[in-house]
């Protein structure tokens, strides 16, 4: 199959006019690849396209779209385990493995309320862009739940990383850094995912009124115990925020909550609530909010509607901090007060969401100070195409760690045909 | 020796006494080791059957040192192999002739316990089983148990991902690390990740865990650290057929239920282990599976009912359920002794380690039986079940002319079993020199041509404990070419963009 044949027009969002590969197989995958490197013309690899928007804005014109690979390649219940195509539409497999009542235990983040964009997006920009939700301190993230891989390298050659079972360590695992690489390594085609079983009942245990750093140390004794929390996020009192119906539950936005998840069966979650309600009683009685209306607001958390794109500061850019879980509290209430933004934190205080006012920088300089006070680090996920041109997107590591990262890169895409520039500012030319 | 090394390089081995003398010079007194007597305990790892000596062994205990050390040795082309406890089963550590044996036992030290953030910082020399120790007052533990726990060091598990029998619910040790500070071969030091829970850019720290020591050696370490569940309790149900038992770890999982572990043992395996412990084994089943639940009273109880009904669905032939802990721990405890009680019923044994996707069990059992008909040695099959991962012992007597190349022709048919059933060569041994001629029946050769591309990142030269993992060793320069034939590229037909 010649490449030429591939092509197609595409209107490729609102800006540009480009080329696009509609691939029909993974053989096209490694075709296109090779034409890239002999044209020195570098792809940007989409799905949906729906994380189109993150990144540093990159200097391709010609798309991958791999929307056309969207089979279930093979779903075994009983082995934890789905094999599907990398463009398969993630609400598609959820539905499918919702169905054995499975779930991916990371949660991945649905980043299209947050963009404005219509789409969830495909399994391969889920495990492209690694946004794990508010499970993650229990399950981990998307790196932990990839098991195997097929895909083009930017060498042009088709490889296999990992496997198809749940243990695995033979060779280097590669798994680990295809998973939040945002296509810059390789182009998988197909991807065998672990699933894990839903629990069968969730409780919510929500506090009031707690300031920031009350509402990190409440987190911080949750997580302590043995009561196995695997949900712990804050929302503070907001002026500016505007209600959201999906958290109607919880009431004024005026007033701080601050929530811990339990799972499991309904005897244990219960038992379980009920303790973590006695051992947190120094901060307030507890609420409780149970199954399908906590599910609701975890999902709110996960894709973060309070700062959604049709909101109040849904014109605002949207910083993705992660840091140290228990220097979260502090680092957060700063950044909100020097900043005059909002935040929301999730990972008992770990991951920090922020929408700062608009300026030219989104207030780079100010986030990073802050994050790297405490070890953490930030990524501007949301920003407008300008913004991001002129700010590192994604947090600038030390010297050593760049140089290392770099080297990794080339040793995947030594010609950088891979969505080129997306991770490093600068690197687009 | 059937594993061939890289050949020892005559100029390194000819200029050892000056070697010797430069790192003593970064090195000073006991932590330079270079004569025959002293060198000896380092000669082997957890795999006997292969010893080396090596040139010189040396026992840094700063960074600086190991540093400066790193930095001599890839100015003088000199390989060097790193090793934590010595505890592998697949060679990770045999050192080279004409190696530096790089010894990190002297980084003993626990650096920071976290317990708002709910990580310990460590030195890479400390036991695994330290570490939970260390946290224990505060109800705190560290997940991963290889059950070399109380020798290992926890450099060495990053270093193999080292699995246990709880990582079916709690993971590997690459899902409980969050960050490290790694020494490169060019002396330089860097620190990845921290106390948060992702690393920023891409995920070095998931690509250094199970690397085998060939991109950097490790000083300090960040593990997760988790409280430990209310309670545990443990059944124990016989079977008399094994594929039974395959069938109902299958319903289980099935059914929703992650144990804290699930263990299977074959009947040579129970037998050997009854008589070394007295667990009180049933002896007239041919499978025995050892579930454990844990989590709150309620949540275990509860889960101990279903786990037995679907049991018994099975076809199960006897389930004891234990009422304590000392009966809990009396069911593990022939499970955690059965490699030394098949020690006891046979003069040599041979470890294998593969993993295959769970609903295979009654397939890749019939097959060992098989093989050992085949090959006319016995073999005792100890699994973690839950995750398919196979521990099939190999009984021979080395004694006996041509029985270890038996075994070891008869570990390599099982491998490449568990590969044709959609399994892996290794599911927590490492590659090390045991597997890494079989690589081949996992990998294509571009497959492993990006692995060692990525080998090339970290260390160009490949001086890092070369011979283990790769069976063939590709320059780097190599491995980084185009496929150019004649000046152009492969495919000069495709139109340009």
């Amino acid at each position: 199959m010649a490449a030429s044949s591939l092509f197609q027009t595409f209107r490729g969002f609102e800006q540009l006019i480009v080329d696009t590969l509609k691939i029909r197989d993974a053989r096209d995958v490694e075709d296109a690849v090779r034409a890239a490197i002999a044209g020195e013309q570098p792809l940007e690899i989409i799905g949906h396209g729906s994380k189109r928007l993150i990144g540093q804005p990159m200097a391709t014109n010609a798309l991958l779209d791999l929307s056309a690979l969207n089979a279930v390649t093979s779903y075994e219940p009983n082995e934890l385990i789905i094999t599907v195509q990398a463009g398969a539409p993630l609400a598609d497999v959820k539905s499918l493995i919702d169905s054995k009542n499975q779930q991916f235990a990371f949660e991945p983040v649905d980043t299209a309320p947050l963009l404005g964009t219509p789409s969830l997006g495909t399994i391969g920009g889920m495990i492209g862009a690694g946004l794990a939700g508010p499970r993650r301190i229990k399950a981990g993230g998307a790196r932990d739940h990839l098991l195997g891989a097929h895909g083009v390298s930017g060498f042009g050659e088709s490889f296999k990383a990992g496997g198809r079972v749940v243990k695995n360590v033979t060779g280097y695992d590669l798994c680990k850094l295809l998973a939040g690489s945002w296509g810059t390594l390789a182009v998988m085609t197909e991807v065998t995912l672990k699933v894990m079983p839903r629990p069968e009942s969730e409780r919510t245990l929500v506090l009031r009124g707690l300031d920031d750093a009350a509402a990190n140390r409440a987190m911080t004794a949750a997580l302590g115990s043995p009561f196995d929390v695997s949900g712990a996020a804050h929302l503070p009192n907001s002026a500016s925020r505007a209600e959201v119906s999906e958290l109607g539950d919880l009431g004024s936005t005026r007033e701080a909550v601050t929530l811990l998840r339990l799972e499991g069966i309904a005897a244990s979650a219960a038992h379980r609530a009920a303790a973590l309600g006695k051992l947190l009683a120094p901060f307030g009685a507890a609420q409780t909010i149970e199954d399908a209306a906590s599910a609701v607001i975890w999902g709110s958390i996960r894709d973060v509607l309070p700062f959604a794109a049709g909101g109040a500061v849904g014109a605002w850019p949207v910083w993705r901090i992660v840091c140290p879980p228990a220097a979260g509290g502090a680092l957060g209430e700063q950044l909100a007060r020097d900043a005059g933004g909002e935040v929301i934190y999730d990972w008992g205080g770990g991951l920090i969401w922020a929408a700062l006012p608009p300026k030219p920088d989104a207030q780079a300089a100010l986030v990073r100070r802050h994050a790297n006070a405490v070890g953490g680090h930030a990524m501007l996920l949301r920003a407008s195409d300008e913004v991001r041109r002129n700010v590192d997107v994604f947090h600038p590591q030390r010297a050593g760690v760049a140089a290392l990262s770099e080297r990794v890169r080339q040793s995947f895409d030594p010609r950088s045909v891979l969505n080129r520039g997306r991770m490093i500012r600068g690197s687009a030319a | 020796m059937a594993i061939m090394m890289p050949a020892p390089d005559q100029a390194v081995l000819n200029r050892r006494e000056a070697i010797v003398a430069a790192l003593r010079a970064i090195v000073p007194g006991e932590g330079v080791i270079d004569s025959p007597a002293e060198m000896l305990p380092y000669e082997s790892d957890g795999l006997m059957a292969y010893r080396q000596p090596p040139m010189v062994v040396v026992l840094p205990d700063t960074t600086e040192q190991v540093s400066q050390v790193l930095k001599y040795c890839f100015e003088q082309g000199i390989k060097v192999v790193p090793r934590g406890s010595g505890t592998s089963l697949s060679g990770g550590a045999l050192p080279l002739a004409d190696g530096v044996l790089l010894g990190l036992g002297k980084f003993k030290r626990i650096r920071d316990i976290d317990f708002d953030n709910r990580v310990v910082v460590t030195e890479p020399g400390v036991t695994n089983l330290a570490i939970s120790q260390a946290v224990a007052h505060a109800g705190y533990y560290y997940a991963p148990d290889p059950s070399s726990q109380i020798a290992c060091s926890i450099g060495g598990n990053v270093a193999e991902n080292s699995g246990g029998v709880h990582c079916l619910k709690y993971g590997m040790t690459t899902n409980n690390v969050l960050g490290c500070e790694i020494v490169l071969i060019t002396g330089e030091v860097i620190r990845i990740g921290g106390k948060s829970a992702e690393t920023s850019g891409y995920d070095l720290m998931g690509i250094i865990t199970g690397s085998e020591g060939l991109l950097g050696v490790i000083t300090e370490i960040t593990v997760r650290i988790l409280q430990k569940p209310e309670t545990a309790r443990a059944l124990m149900v016989g079977f008399a057929q094994v594929e039974a038992a395959g069938q109902c770890v299958a319903e289980i999982i099935g059914a929703g239920i992650i144990p804290g572990g699930m263990e299977m043992m074959d009947k040579p395996a129970i037998h050997a282990a009854e008589a070394f412990v007295h667990a009180g084994y049933p002896l007239d089943v041919e499978a025995l599976l050892i579930i454990e639940l844990d989590g709150p009273g309620v949540e275990v109880d509860e889960l101990i009912k279903r786990v037995e009904a679907i049991a018994l669905t099975c076809g199960s032939t006897t389930c004891q359920i234990s009422t304590s802990e000392a009966e809990r721990n009396l069911f593990w405890a022939g499970r955690k002794a059965a490699f030394p009680a098949v020690g006891r019923i046979s003069p040599d044994y041979l470890c294998m380690d593969g993993t295959i996707p769970r609903g295979k069990l009654p397939e890749a059992l019939a097959r060992i039986r098989d093989l050992s008909v085949k090959y006319d040695l016995r073999v005792a099959n100890v699994f973690h079940a839950g995750d398919g991962n196979l521990h099939p012992l190999i009984l021979y007597d080395a004694n006996k002319s041509g029985e270890m190349e038996r075994a070891e022709a008869f570990g390599a048919d099982i491998l490449r079993a568990c590969v044709e059933l959609g399994g892996v060569l290794t599911g927590e041994h490492g590659v090390g020199i045991e597997k890494r001629d079989l690589m081949g029946e996992m990998f294509s050769e571009i497959d492993l041509d990006q692995q060692q591309r990525l080998k090339c990142a970290f260390d160009a030269q490949g001086l890092l404990n070369p011979g283990k993992v790769f069976p063939t060793l590709h320059r780097c320069a190599e491995l980084g070419r185009m496929h150019v034939h004649g000046g152009k590229l492969a495919f000069p037909d495709i139109p340009r963009f």
